[in-house]
C-alpha cells in the first residue's frame, strides 16, 4: 500500500509538463539513478519515470548517451594476450617459489 | 572438488600435469587478462598473475569448492592487487564523491563523447581516446578501478563481484555508478568538439 502510493507520488514528480533544467533537484535524483537504469536493474515505474524525464530533459538525454557510451567503451576496451613464452616461463617461476618455501 | 584437490600432490617443473597445472592451464588467460586491465601494463600484470597463483598454489589443498575456481582466483588477485599497490606506491586511498561528479552546469551535462557513428573497436582505434580511457581507469581509486573492470570488463554480475571485493551487492553498485561517472567525466572533458569533428571521429585533447 505505502510502495503503491509511492509509486504514484514519483509519477506526479515526473509530469512532463514541468520543465526540468541542470542542477534542479529532478535531474540530480535521476543522475543518481543512472547506472542502475542502464542496467535494467530499476522498476518499471521508476523507468517510466525516467524515460519521461529524458523526453523533456534534452540535458539528462546527452548525459545518459555519454554514460552509456562510457560503459560501451569500457567493455571494449582490449587486452594484450598473454604470450606463449610468458604462460610457460611464469608457471616455471610460480612452481620454483612454491617449492623453495 | 574438494576431494580432488586433496590429492594435489607436490608438484615439479618436470611433472605430469596435476591439479595445479590443471588450474594454471585453465585460468591464467582470464587472470592475466583482469590483471592487465588492473594494472594498465604488462609487466606489472605477470607479477599479479604470479603472485596470484602463487598464493592459489599454498591454497588449493584449502579450498574446498564453496566458490567457482574463477570467483577464488579473482578474489586472491584482487587482494594481491591491493597489497602490491599499496606497497609500491604507498598511494591513499579515497572516495569519490557522487556530488563532484554529477554535473551542475548545462556546459558539463553536454559533454560528449566522440563515438557516434562508430562500432566500439572503431572508436577505440582513435589512439587520442584509448588513451583517453587508460588514463581515465588507470586515475581511479584501486576500488573503484576494481568493480569496474569485474563488472563491466570482465563481464560478472553485481553479487559475484561483492563476493569477490567482501562487498553487499548495493555497495558495488554505488561505486560501480561513480567509478563510471567518473570514466565519463574524464572522457567528454576531453572529447568537446564541434558536430563537424563529431562525423570523423575525432578528439580534442
Amino acid at each position: 500500500m505505502t510502495k503503491k502510493k509511492s509509486a504514484t507520488t514519483k509519477k506526479k514528480q515526473a509530469n512532463p509538463s514541468s520543465r526540468h533544467r541542470p542542477g534542479q533537484i529532478h535531474c540530480l535524483k535521476l543522475l543518481r539513478q543512472l547506472s542502475a537504469y542502464i542496467d535494467g536493474e530499476l522498476p518499471s515505474d521508476i523507468c517510466q519515470e525516467i524515460r519521461s524525464h529524458l523526453g523533456d530533459c534534452p540535458n539528462c538525454e546527452v548525459f545518459i548517451l555519454s554514460l552509456q557510451q562510457t560503459v560501451i567503451l569500457c567493455r571494449h576496451r582490449p587486452v594484450p594476450p598473454l604470450k606463449s613464452a610468458d604462460r610457460v616461463a611464469l608457471r616455471r617461476a610460480i612452481l620454483k617459489k612454491a617449492i623453495a618455501k | 572438488m574438494a576431494s580432488a584437490l586433496k590429492k594435489l600432490s607436490p608438484p615439479l617443473p618436470s611433472q605430469e600435469p596435476d591439479e595445479f597445472d590443471t588450474l594454471y592451464r585453465d585460468h591464467v588467460d582470464l587472470i592475466y587478462r583482469y590483471a592487465h586491465r588492473l594494472c594498465g601494463e604488462t609487466e606489472s600484470a605477470k607479477d599479479l598473475v604470479q603472485e596470484t597463483f602463487l598464493n592459489a598454489y599454498r591454497g588449493l589443498k584449502n579450498f574446498r569448492g564453496e566458490a567457482r575456481l574463477s570467483t577464488w582466483l579473482y578474489t586472491i588477485a584482487s587482494r594481491a592487487c591491493l597489497r602490491m599497490r599499496r606497497k609500491r606506491k604507498g598511494e591513499p586511498e579515497y572516495e569519490l564523491s557522487l556530488d563532484e561528479l554529477v554535473p551542475t552546469s548545462e556546459g558539463e551535462f553536454r559533454l560528449q563523447i566522440p563515438v557516434d557513428e562508430l562500432t566500439p573497436e572503431e572508436a577505440l582505434q582513435n589512439k587520442e581516446l584509448r588513451q583517453a580511457l587508460d588514463q581515465a581507469i588507470d586515475a581511479l581509486p584501486k576500488k573503484y578501478r576494481m568493480v569496474l573492470v569485474l563488472r563491466d570488463m570482465e563481464g560478472l554480475q553485481a553479487k559475484e563481484v561483492g563476493t569477490i571485493m567482501g562487498l553487499n551487492e548495493r555497495a558495488v553498485k554505488s561505486r560501480l555508478h561513480r567509478a563510471r561517472l567518473f570514466v565519463r567525466r574524464e572522457l567528454s572533458a576531453r572529447g568537446i568538439i564541434d558536430e563537424n569533428d563529431h562525423k570523423s571521429g575525432g578528439l580534442r585533447s
